[in-house]
């Protein structure tokens, strides 16, 4: 049996939804023969613990900062253990929303409209006056959200211009910098890909009970319906599932992630984000996506643990 | 096509369970569990000042002794012994002659809360409640669905002419929650005059007061002021708790009313659990029975004053323009208000980021109020740590304040 070092927990502050994401994987990991190992990066010295104690391979359950950002990354390249997911370059540019929302625009992938607001800019460009240009480009209702941030935290819907300071700040308090984007109102979805090349897995449609997709929509058992496949009309399914996979490419995601997309009225498909380790909770939407495909947890897990292996065959 | 049902009881919960939900700030307080986050958020007491040769021989004495008593089930009021000693820990507070068959021991103070919301509040009830308030407070009414009357506070605690006006408007308050002493959040008291009025209002109206009491014995200055069970015994709910001058995690607390508030009370007591625990009881006596509680005590009380002080001059070195803060005569917590447009809550994982925690203000009230103030705890880390975090605090305001000026400018 090989064993499988399942990173989870961290500093960030998803640590108490990676723990949850964590626990899964390991007890999915196990039903099929693999000899998972549940580690805490911050808790324990991970270059010297991770090389001696023989793991074939990690299972990346971190979300946020340092987990879904490239550091983590670098570090298990620089032991030469395999791990799942994506590369820590494009770990870094799909994680910031600043960097990842370049990319997509450049790529041609439709995006809402955005502005970037660096605390940087504002502490020593004097770069006041910069909310006034914002609104002026991105128009209102629009969404404030940490550039670095995950679950939702941070994020502020902001209809009154008057709301947009104490929104940015929210924000800010979560990263250096944040993002002011267009709100577009329609059908929530995310499209889940799996494997190299990547395949779609079907959409999840989110639909909150409080309107509003929010930590408490997310986390809180019944608080948000799900429906996969999403009720989209088969074009419109496959548009929105195509500009993800353009974004997914774009973003050079690896194995395994999500891109969240919003369908407007009209049935146009807006990418907003993507997640390049995605939550595997119960209440995650990855894995109900790959259910809705046939694929439970327990073969999932696997199935991206083995996608980690066959790229890196000489691991340790 | 298929629906993902994450819970298939979600349509079955109970109204009172909206609430209920997963949020941001209880996450974000996980990550600041770690070692190297100051935290002025819990109010922990201080138990590490617990002497453990004495607690040894309690808990020894209480098995060796007792040990098929404490590891039985006992009675719903609890242990007439216990009771006895909480009678007399009670006059220390002012409140003479309590009658041990009025107390109700109960799963510390939290739950005769529980169990006073369950006995008082239909679904709809108004309850007059400190705005702020204990959380936990608010948490247990909660679940029983009262619409709060959130009565203003200021440096003399309840402001009892809102809560007149308001009665004057029409307002039908079951009850009366006050936290007289060292509030929690606000650190404030009851003054003398407010207390006379408070009594005589609550007494003229019919409205029973809950009093809750858990810091009354951590005074560092000033005298002692009565209590409003003393004031008006037959109109006052006492609650008291061991947390504070014992341990918090022997979870004893109990409730001291008229008879015919605990006809309903035990029922009520034990349709949650049967009993207190024996074990805990016995354990809690012994320890409350000798004297050995008192040079604890006056230890703890030097201990919270050292870092009371240390937090208030801290505050008052460091703390930008703009910001105020309350002046805690005992108990844990020091309650600050910041510029209004800094938004406590939107903070926090700035704050947690530089290695500081406290509570945001938001909670501590019914209607979304707070967002402007937090609750700083000073009880718990040492006295370095409490300066250095309130200077950690300091520094990203001052930061903040920065950043709000050039996003307005």
């Amino acid at each position: 049996m090989t064993k499988i070092a399942v990173l989870a927990g961290g500093r960030s502050p998803e640590r108490e939804v990676s723990l949850l994401s964590g626990h899964r994987v390991h007890n999915a990991l196990a039903e099929r023969d693999w000899e998972p190992v549940t580690i805490v990066p911050a808790e324990t010295p991970l270059l010297q613990y991770l090389p001696a104690q023989g793991f074939g391979a990690a299972y990346i359950a971190l979300h946020g900062k340092d987990g879904e950002d490239g550091t983590i990354q670098r570090l298990l390249d620089l032991i030469d253990l395999p791990y799942t997911g994506t590369g820590p370059l494009a770990c870094e540019t799909s994680f910031d929303k600043v960097l990842a929302k370049e990319i997509l625009a450049a790529a041609g992938v439709p995006t809402p409209v955005w502005a970037t607001i660096q605390a940087s800019a504002l502490r020593d460009l004097s770069a006041g006056h910069i909310l006034n240009l914002v609104v002026e480009r991105v128009g209102l209702p629009a969404v404030v959200k940490p550039a670095r941030g995950g679950s939702a935290m941070g994020i502020t819907f902001v209809d009154d211009p008057g709301d947009l300071p104490a929104a940015v700040m929210a924000a800010l308090a979560f990263s250096e910098s944040c993002i002011v984007e267009r709100r577009i109102e329609g059908t929530e979805v995310t499209a889940g890909f799996l494997g190299t090349p990547a395949e779609s897995l079907p959409l999840v449609e989110i639909v909150p009970r409080s309107g509003i997709y929010d930590y408490a929509s997310r986390y809180t058992a019944g608080a948000t319906e799900y429906f996969a496949p999403a009720r989209l009309e088969p074009e419109t399914a496959a548009a929105a599932t195509a500009v993800a996979l353009q974004a997914f490419q774009a973003l050079q995601l690896r194995d395994v992630g999500r891109i969240d997309v919003m369908v407007d009225a009209r049935g146009n498909p807006w990418v907003l984000e993507a997640s390049a380790s995605p939550g595997m909770t119960e209440m995650s939407l990855l894995p109900m996506a790959a259910e809705a495909a046939g694929v439970p947890i327990a073969p999932l897990c696997d199935r991206i643990i083995r996608l980690a292996l066959e790229r890196h065959p000489g691991g340790s | 096509m298929a629906e993902f049902s994450v819970d298939p009881n979600v349509s079955l919960y109970a109204d009172r369970t909206s609430g209920m939900t997963a949020s941001e700030v209880r996450a974000l307080f996980a990550v600041a569990s770690r070692p190297e986050v100051i935290s002025l958020a819990g109010g922990m007491p201080y138990v590490q000042a617990l002497p453990q040769q004495d607690i040894l021989d309690v808990m020894t004495k209480v098995i060796t002794e007792r040990g098929s008593l404490a590891l039985q089930y006992g009675g719903g009021l609890g242990q007439i012994t216990l009771r006895e000693e909480l009678a007399s820990l009670m006059a220390e507070e002012g409140i003479a002659g309590a009658d041990p068959e009025q107390i109700c021991v109960t799963v510390g103070g939290s739950q005769a809360l529980d169990i006073l919301g369950k006995i008082f509040i239909n679904a709809g009830d108004q309850i007059a409640v400190e705005a702020p308030t204990y959380v936990g407070a608010i948490s247990a009414f909660s679940a029983y669905e009262p619409e709060y009357i959130s009565i203003r506070m200021d440096d003399d605690g309840m402001v009892v002419d809102d809560l007149e006006e308001a009665l004057l408007a029409g307002a039908r308050p079951k009850v009366v929650y006050t936290i007289p002493n060292f509030q929690n959040p606000a650190g404030v008291t009851l003054s003398h005059t407010r207390r006379e009025r408070l009594v005589a209002l609550c007494h003229d109206a019919s409205i029973p007061i809950v009093e809750d009491n858990p810091y009354g014995m951590l005074r560092f200055e000033g005298e002692p002021l009565p209590t409003l069970k003393s004031m008006d015994p037959h109109n006052v709910i006492y609650v008291g708790s061991l947390s504070k001058v014992f341990a918090a995690g022997i979870r004893i607390g109990w409730a001291y009313a008229d008879s015919g508030v605990l006809q309903r009370f035990l029922p009520a007591k034990e349709a949650a659990d049967l009993c207190t625990s024996n074990l805990t009881q016995l354990i809690a006596e012994e320890y409350m029975g000798g004297e050995r509680w008192r040079p604890n005590l006056l230890t703890l009380v030097d201990t919270y004053r050292r870092r009371r002080d240390v937090c208030i001059k801290a505050l008052e070195e460091y703390f930008p323009e703009g910001s105020t803060w309350t002046h805690p005569e005992g108990g844990f917590y020091v309650w600050v208000t910041i510029p209004e447009h800094l938004d406590s809550k939107a903070l926090l994982a700035a704050a947690v980021d530089r290695l500081v925690a406290y509570v945001p203000g938001t909670a501590f009230y019914t209607d979304g109020r707070g967002a402007n103030q937090l609750r700083l705890a000073f009880c718990y880390p040492p006295e370095d740590d409490v300066a250095e975090g309130v200077r950690r605090l300091a520094e990203l305001l001052k930061d903040e304040e920065k950043l709000y000026r050039s996003l307005t400018s």
